[in-house]
């Protein structure tokens, strides 16, 4: 798949990018198997996560592997081997009982007998190398038009037998005695529940190959649980994910000739840990507040602004001395150089206000952190100067990956691009954290103006838009509260 | 409540005050067999629960009080006797039997709002999508209305409306018992079946949790059979007892049965049942010679 397509002149215009891969017939029925199958996982996904059948769906892409192995051989093409062999296992689970999805034992020693099965059609099988990779790791720009209508209509019947049993599947799937009671099928839901996920494993095995199938099938649906508590919107979310990081994993893929399975997985990964990291984060002991005086909090918002003021005017005043270096280098190696006259003192400026800046936001973390003990408005703040801390490591990590990788491009090792492609999401993540970071600390200096019915702070936090005034504003509020509040001591 | 929903028909008909004794009975039981696995588990039970009862099933571990549950809900035949159930022969899927099983599949990681599991329990709206997305069928609207009122009734009166938006998974043991009950409700049955709902609860919110349903009782008139493992936090509640032990069963009211004579002739050795100054009992020697009946 890599390689070839080097050729393609990408523009910054995203439109005539889009315009130009719709003009690839490959890429058009690579987007169309793509969005319905995203659909039909982020669905399927859903129930699975509910019914923790997640190892089960990893058996049935194995199981699959065989299937599209011994399809291969026959000479057919893969997805109808994939079907056969897939469904015939669902069946199986099916029949052995409501609970027999989690019997992990028995599914794992099927699930390894039909690996070696593959291996056996495929060894075979004289292309060996490139279709057990394919059929592993997914041939999502391989897909032909007539293999994109059969998804299609078989995907379309699928939705159709799920809208029937949505209801009592979501009610079997949570609780089965009750369900039983009352007279539900529980085998005919699981059979039918089995056979649709042998379905979607089959059709996504071409995007994403067998041994990635967990990232499609599970992770959207495990996202979206983690974003909303009610059931349609959490498989609209899940929809949405699968579908989103297939389209981008696509234009990623030819953009840059790396596998687009990579990008797909790479992107819902990144998604997960995001959702989960800000989860815990959220139910963390840090937010509740520490044993501290109200007080000893406006002290520390205080030192904060004060803190954030001498870290943007250091931040100013070090970006005029660049600007002004580039400008008057005369340039003798042909380049302008960062370190020309007052270089050097500029990035000392520039990396004292980072450190100041790291500083002020911990101030302002631990003081929203100190009035939540005294009022629960303060929570969110905490919560939010929390994220913009953990953006700041985000951003200084991935801005570090990607000097590494600059670096090691120089020595033409093969890690330098995994370096870029890693750190340039990591800062731009890093950066949105950090931004909402100040956007806390606007809102928590606002909240605190109208605690103390102090109107210099309700400017200051307005003002936070602007370098330096806003801070400085802010500095001078907590002061004048500080001084007019007897009860807050000094 | 009814006052501030007129425009649909009630959820349920509040009976003019429960008038425990009356009627055709709610179950009844004629010298009842039963097997499990072609193991006697318990015979010759002759029994009759009239409606708007309150009754608990006690007995030790395994001696078939969720069997007795199943037979009642028509997952699991007698093997001998007859057993006759809301005026009928126990049938799988009865809408006029709530019931809350001792086990559930949710745990801490369903991330789903409660009312939902609640609104899937109630009758009717079973295959297909939700009724709002059926644009064809007559009166959509009235059957979603119905289903969203007598869930947010069934959550009142379980004493968990402020629990409806949460997720399953948050909740205390405490809370998710009263969501069960909940969903136990929103059909509005005419007869409740819970098993063991205060396992996992201290005592203070087992008493606050049998309040809640002895207030159901009272005020639906639903028959209630409640299987537990101590009886003292519901004794001054009960109509009735069922206890069995030893592959018998012997039914009355509290003070008839949860005495030693009977208890001993129930178990075929002698077993002590001990008061103390607040009306608690102690079981003495009855669940495999420990003695760990009481409170």
């Amino acid at each position: 798949m890599s390689g070839g397509w080097s050729g393609i002149p990408w523009s910054w215009n995203i439109v005539t990018d889009v315009r130009l891969l719709w003009s690839f017939e490959f890429m058009r029925n690579a987007v169309e198997a793509g969005t319905i199958i995203g659909i039909l996982a982020g669905i399927i996904g859903y129930f699975v996560v509910l019914r923790r059948s997640a190892f089960a769906s990893h058996a049935l892409g194995h199981t699959g592997f065989s299937g599209a192995a011994a399809a291969v051989l026959v000479g057919v093409s893969p997805v109808y081997g994939l079907l056969i062999f897939t469904i015939a296992t669902a069946s199986g689970m099916a029949v052995l009982g409501n609970r027999a999805s989690n019997r992990d034992v028995e599914i794992g020693t099927v699930l390894a007998f039909a690996l070696g099965l593959g291996l056996l059609f495929l060894s075979l099988y004289n292309g060996y190398a490139q279709e057990a990779y394919s059929i592993l790791f997914g041939e999502v720009l391989g897909i032909s038009s007539s293999e994109v209508a059969f998804t299609l209509w078989t995907s379309v019947g699928c939705l159709a037998v799920f809208a029937l049993i949505y209801r009592p599947l979501l009610f079997a799937s949570l609780d089965e005695d009750v369900a039983e009671a009352k007279g539900l099928p529980l085998t005919l839901l699981n059979l039918a529940f089995l056979v649709l996920l042998a379905v979607t494993i089959s059709f996504a095995v071409q995007i994403i190959g067998v041994l990635l199938i967990f990232a499609l099938m599970v992770t959207p649906a495990a996202i979206a649980v983690r974003l909303t508590v009610r059931s349609l919107t959490a498989v609209i979310v899940s929809v949405a994910v699968a579908v989103s990081a297939v389209w981008a994993g696509l234009f990623v893929a030819l953009w840059t000739n790396y596998p687009a399975s990579f990008f797909i997985v790479g992107i819902i990964f990144f998604e997960y840990v995001v959702v989960r990291g800000v989860g815990a984060l959220r139910d963390t002991a840090l937010l509740r507040g520490v044993e501290a005086s109200e007080g000893e909090g406006v002290r520390s918002l205080r030192n904060a602004a004060l803190v954030a003021s001498v870290s943007q005017v250091l931040f100013v005043g070090g970006a005029a001395l660049l600007v002004l270096s580039l400008l008057t280098d005369p340039g003798a190696t042909g380049r302008p150089s960062l370190l020309y006259r007052h270089g050097y003192w500029a990035l000392v400026a520039v990396a004292s206000a980072a450190i100041l800046g790291g500083a002020s936001s911990l101030l302002y973390f631990s003081g929203f952190r100190k009035m939540a003990t005294s009022s629960r408005e303060f929570t969110a703040p905490t919560f939010l100067t929390l994220v913009g801390l953990l953006g700041i490591g985000f951003a200084a990590g991935g801005f570090a990956l990607y000097l590494s990788g600059t670096a090691l491009a120089t020595s033409a090792y093969g890690l330098a691009p995994v370096a870029e492609l890693f750190g340039i999401p990591l800062t731009l993540l890093g950066v949105t954290f950090a931004v909402v970071g100040l956007a806390g600390q606007a809102v928590g200096t606002w909240r605190m103006g109208l605690r103390y019915r102090e109107g210099t702070l309700r400017a200051g936090a307005v003002l936070m838009i602007l370098p330096i005034v806003g801070s400085g504003v802010s500095f001078l509020g907590y002061r004048r509260a500080l001084a007019r509040e007897p009860a807050l001591g000094s | 409540m009814d006052a501030e929903l007129p425009s649909h028909p009630p959820v349920y008909q509040l009976p003019a005050e429960a008038e425990v004794g009356s009627g055709p009975p709610a179950i009844e039981a004629q010298r009842v067999e039963v097997r499990y696995r072609d193991k006697l588990v318990w015979k010759d039970a002759t029994f009759r629960i009239n409606p708007g009862e309150f009754v608990a099933v006690i007995g030790p571990n395994g001696a078939g009080k969720t069997t007795l549950f199943r037979m009642l809900l028509g997952l699991h035949w007698p093997s001998g006797g007859a057993l006759s159930v809301l005026g009928g022969p126990p049938r799988r899927g009865n809408y006029r039997i709530g019931y809350v099983p001792q086990r559930h599949t949710l745990d801490q990681d369903t991330h789903l709002e409660c009312d939902k599991l609640v609104r899937l329990a109630y009758p009717g709206a079973r295959w297909g999508p939700g009724k709002r997305w059926r644009p064809l069928q007559w009166g959509p609207r009235l059957r979603l209305q119905a289903e969203r009122v007598a869930a947010a009734q069934a959550l009142e009166d379980a004493g968990a409306a402020d629990l409806g938006s949460r997720a399953l998974g948050a909740l205390s043991g405490g809370e998710l018992q009263r969501i069960f009950l909940a969903e136990a409700l929103v059909g509005n049955p005419d007869l409740l079946l819970l098993d063991e709902p205060l396992s996992n609860l201290d005592l203070r919110r087992s008493r606050e949790l049998v309040e809640t349903i002895h207030g159901l009782v009272r005020s639906r008139g639903v028959t209630t059979l409640l299987v537990a493992h101590d009886i003292n936090p519901m004794i001054k509640c009960l109509n009735k007892v069922i206890y069995i032990a030893n592959g018998n069963v012997a039914v009355g009211a509290p003070d008839e049965v949860l005495t030693s004579r009977r208890l001993s002739e129930l178990y075929g050795f002698h077993v002590e049942v001990l008061h103390d100054s607040r009306g608690n009992l102690v079981i003495v020697g009855g669940e495999d010679d420990r003695g760990e009946e009481g409170g």
